[in-house]
């Protein structure tokens, strides 16, 4: 390279390059707004598998060629990711207009001042709820994120296997417990044609492991944000699992390559899952030829009145979102909750419906699958629950904690009770230090 | 001094310090400012949001009882002491099998070198992931001499040895530079050593071997950093999780984790700090044993 | 003997690059028989999972090849740049500090990068710099790879001192000796650095993981960590057509530039 050689790449690919990357628009944060005129660009994040992006990348567009001068720019990331490129761009205060929150992090988000209040924007209707539902909705006693979907804990079977290898799944009721489940994934394990386990290892499932939680008459958090549940508690949750896993009745780490198994490579080794109701819709896809099945958690002996549960996944609007774009994501809000077009395109992946409207429009254009799902969640809803409260600030790395200990204990590196106490101190840990 | 000279200088000075204006605004922003900052962070709790809170020792006596910390110190220790010895031995072997006018040479080097170009890239990375997986390539091959293998990922003795096997695998930069200085080792030194009736084996250890500790003490300096700091690999081979059981947990990848997950910037500051001071101390240490066993010509 | 050499040579040749020629072979298969089959010789060819692979994120995987590459090519002009200037000066001029300076950038060569990433990342996200290139590029125009200042320093000192000795008496100050003489000398050193800051920054992931978290501005590497993340049954072939794709720039570089890149690496090791 001579002189001029060297000029021309110093130089030109420096001013060149600099210049691309201004004009590409990748300077300063912002959601890309365009100040005065009337055309807005919002980002929307949300997490899932490739089917939920795909059905969702195409709802947001049809929204925009619905509402031409609302573009908006998808941001997509697998649950795992989605948190911490979250928890980096708060940080960045870098923040989505419109996002999604996962479970662990309601609070930590609340904490931070991340969500706008929801209740003054125009384009944004509460008129479909009942009181007692935007009672429930609300963080501190603000309406400041919105709830848009339903889930319930559950075990998700495959029909089409079962009934090929003779297999009765117990129907809800007396003879659905937690030891009668044991029982059936062990016995089929030990024997079935297709050489299936009965259930992936997932004792890190959060919504079975807190229906567990409640039917012993503990919780996952308490009111005033604290670990809800007992080292105990825990530790009996635990061991089930170990003595399944012991029994053979669950697939082992290797064969399910780690914990957080991806359902397309496993779904062909196992007979249930353990899961949340909507998981069904996405999950189902991926074994086209095959029928599944949902039960609601099985229920120990004695568990206290009110232990069945709703799940509510929330989005928010950013606490600092351009004035002018505010009334453009009330809309997409709008969009996503109070009308039955997007659901025709995204389908019931985030489960129920929370607009008893819109749920009632869902009902008659879901697959079979949906119905499922709909049915399981409206018996729920139907039952007497006590309240739950949401995972306080300090606690959103929990689950990526319980499975690390689930792991040890699954390599025998250590045992339950061990675990057990380890977890609800990290935990407590987290809480405090946050406090 | 002469007036023109001292003018000279006066003149170099300036320049000089035109010339140094990247460097040290560099020098000042990007390493001697943060640097300082995050000694100061070490000592607080910080999550970004919230102002950075004096903690004093808390940080340091975190680690103490921190199983994570040790099983990430455990693991970069052993990847440390057993890949790169390793990784050096192969490069040298080839690089003395390469050396003296062996044909196809530039082949040989080229194919072996093109592993350390690749290997510290995350598509590298994935190809490991599927390579030593459940139903991955060795697998395939065990079964096909009748033996079922497991995961070698989601085997906590087994995990770290396939990402030490990656490292191993990229030995071919330590062997072009072991290459090179073979080269420089003049012939005459071999010959004498013939006339004194040395065989190969003799003259490996008295000419071939002392001529190239400065080459071999280079290369373990180079590669000891380097493998203090792999982070690209274990993260994805694990998922970031630095598992199963923590036994891929790298010592970076747990700073991540902390800094840039968890966001706990105090403990991850203090993290990488303790870091530091071991890099500090094991190259210093190098360096002191380095008196005994390496030839320079002079001496 | 030889050919005994040879035998062995090859046979741990192929050894070695299996796993390579695996991959290449595996993303022209259907994704089913990757596993299944995991032979050299494929039972079907196809295309699928390029075409899959190119559109698996928000964006085509085009975009990603258009970021990595303006990321990679600015932070070659910024080093090229910087490290010269610095180079030349530590290694020409007569000033105070001059070994000080000297001393600082050879030990920042081992100084741990995660030290200082935390402080600068809250410095950049404060900027508001967070997704975009700015916190990649701004360290390589302020010659903080120490590593290539090393290099080219001593590269200069092999350079004879009689030939910018004559420029200066000719009365060219030190900017003019630096851009006419010794600029022109260092090609080889040039060569090197351009060669090696354009494999590392294409290869990079821990930096670009940490600031850019929205898909447009995704460098390749990220870009393929996300769809690690998002695997689903297809996944396999689709990964594997894309890690193929994004090594594709590096090998290029290797075939055209090898002599630099061996020569490169053999003299920074030696004095």
């Amino acid at each position: 390279m001579d002189r001029r050689g060297f000029l021309k790449v110093s130089l030109g690919t420096g001013l060149a390059a600099t210049a691309i990357t201004t004009v590409a628009g990748c300077g300063g944060s912002g959601g890309g707004s365009s100040g005065g005129g009337d055309e807005v660009t919002l980002r929307y994040a949300w997490w899932g598998n490739s089917i939920r992006q795909q059905n969702y990348t195409k709802a947001l567009k049809q929204f925009s060629t619905a509402n031409p001068s609302i573009t908006i720019e998808p941001e997509f990331a697998d649950y795992t990711a989605f948190q911490e490129r979250m928890t980096t761009q708060i940080a960045a205060r870098d923040v989505p207009d419109i996002f999604w929150i996962a479970s662990p992090q309601v609070l930590t988000y609340h904490k931070s001042k991340l969500y706008r209040k929801l209740d003054d924007i125009p384009t944004l209707k509460w008129d479909d709820y009942s009181k007692e539902d935007l009672e429930t909705f609300k963080l501190d006693g603000q309406l400041n994120t919105l709830p848009f979907g339903i889930f319930t804990p559950v075990i998700r079977y495959n029909e089409t296997v079962a009934k090929a290898d003779g297999v009765t799944v117990p129907a809800e009721g007396p003879g659905w417990t937690w030891d009668s489940l044991a029982e059936l994934l062990v016995a089929y394990s030990k024997n079935n044609p297709g050489k299936r386990k009965g259930t992936p290892y997932a004792p890190d499932h959060d919504l079975t492991f807190e229906a567990w939680l409640r039917q012993r008459g503990e919780q996952l958090w308490t009111q005033d944000g604290q670990v809800g549940f007992t080292v105990d508690g825990l530790g009996s949750w635990l061991d089930w699992w170990e003595k399944l896993r012991k029994a053979g009745g669950a697939l082992s780490l290797s064969e399910q390559e780690g914990m957080g198994p991806d359902w397309a490579q496993v779904g062909k080794k196992v007979l249930v899952n353990f899961g949340n109701s909507n998981h069904i819709i996405d999950d189902a896809k991926m074994f086209p030829q095959e029928k599944f099945r949902l039960r609601a958690a099985p229920i120990a002996a004695g568990a206290p009145a009110g232990h069945k549960y709703l799940y509510f996944p929330r989005m928010a609007i950013y606490q600092r979102i351009d004035d002018g774009n505010l009334e453009a994501a009330g809309k997409v809000l709008d969009y996503n909750v109070n009308s039955a077009d997007m659901l025709k395109t995204v389908r019931l992946t985030m489960g129920a419906p929370t607009n008893p409207k819109v749920a009632e429009q869902a009902a008659a254009f879901a697959s079979p699958d949906e119905k499922e799902m709909l049915a399981i969640v409206a018996k729920e809803r139907a039952a007497e629950r006590k309240p739950r409260y949401e995972a306080p600030p300090g606690s959103s790395t929990w689950r990526t904690t319980m499975a690390r200990i689930c792991e040890e204990i699954a390599l025998g590196k250590t045992a339950v009770p061990a675990g057990a106490k380890k977890l609800v101190d990290e935990i407590g840990a987290g809480i405090k230090r946050a406090a | 001094m002469t007036s023109r000279s001292r003018f000279h200088l006066n003149r170099q000075g300036r320049a000089a310090h035109v010339f140094l204006i990247p460097w040290q605004l560099g020098f000042l922003l990007v390493t001697a400012v943060p640097l300082l900052a995050s000694l100061y962070l070490a000592f607080t709790n910080y999550d970004i949001l919230n102002a950075p809170e004096w903690t004093g020792l808390e940080n340091f006596q975190r680690m103490i009882h921190d199983d994570q910390f040790w099983a990430s110190v455990r693991v970069t220790l052993i990847y440390v002491l057993v890949s790169v010895p390793l990784q050096l031995a192969f490069a040298l072997l080839l690089a003395l099998i390469l050396d003296r006018g062996l044909k196809g040479l530039a082949f040989y080097r080229s194919a072996f070198y093109l592993p350390s170009l690749l290997g510290s890239s995350v598509a590298i990375a994935i190809l490991w992931r599927e390579i030593f997986g459940d139903d991955g390539l060795i697998n395939k091959g065990l079964a096909l001499v009748g033996i079922h293998g497991e995961s070698w990922l989601q085997n906590p003795r087994t995990a770290l040895a396939t990402l030490i096997v990656l490292n191993v695998w990229t030995f071919g930069s330590p062997m072009v530079i072991f290459l090179a200085g073979l080269r420089q080792i003049p012939d005459e030194l071999y010959e004498a050593a013939r006339v004194d009736g040395a065989g190969v084996i003799k003259q490996f250890r008295h000419v071939t071997v002392p001529l190239l500790t400065p080459i071999i003490f280079f290369n373990l300096i180079l590669q000891t950093i380097g493998a203090f700091q792999t982070f690209t690999q274990a993260h994805i081979v694990s998922g970031g999780t630095g598992g199963p059981a923590n036994s891929t947990l790298f010592y970076t990848l747990y700073v991540y984790q902390q800094g840039f997950v968890a966001f706990d910037m105090g403990y991850a500051s203090a993290l990488a700090w303790v870091l530091m001071v071991a890099i500090a101390v094991v190259t210093a240490l190098h360096f002191l044993v380095s008196k005994y066993w390496v030839f320079y010509g002079d001496n | 003997m030889t050919r005994l050499k040879h035998a062995g040579l090859l046979v741990f040749v192929a050894v070695m690059i299996y796993p390579l020629v695996w991959m290449v072979v595996s993303a022209f298969k259907p994704p089913e028989q990757i596993l299944t089959e995991p032979g050299l010789i494929p039972k079907d060819l196809t295309f699928e999972n390029f075409k899959e692979g190119w559109h698996a994120l928000n964006r085509p995987f085009s975009a990603f090849f258009v970021n990595s590459l303006v990321v990679t090519l600015a932070s070659i002009a910024g080093n090229l740049f910087s490290c010269s200037l610095t180079a030349y000066a530590l290694a020409r001029l007569q000033f105070r500090m001059r070994r000080t300076y000297f001393a600082i950038t050879l030990a920042s060569v081992m100084l741990p990068f995660h030290v200082l990433v935390i402080p600068q990342y809250i410095f950049f996200s404060q900027l508001g710099l967070v997704n975009t290139y700015w916190p990649l590029l701004i360290p390589k125009f302020l010659a903080t790879d120490a590593f290539f200042v090393f290099l080219m320093v001593q590269f200069i000192r092999t350079l004879p001192r009689e030939l910018d000795r004559a420029a200066w008496i000719d009365g060219a100050g030190p900017f003019l000796t630096f851009w006419y003489v010794v600029l022109p000398l260092m090609r080889p050193a040039l060569v090197t650095t351009t060669i090696f800051t354009f494999i590392w920054t294409w290869n990079d992931f821990f930096v670009p993981l940490i600031y850019l978290t929205r898909t447009r501005v995704f460098t390749v590497p990220v870009a393929l960590n996300s769809m690690v993340d998002s695997e689903t049954q297809s996944g396999v072939g689709m990964l594997f057509a894309m890690s193929l794709l994004s090594l594709i720039p590096i090998l290029i570089f290797f075939a055209v530039a090898q002599k630099y890149l061996i020569r490169g690496i053999a003299t920074t090791g030696l004095k």
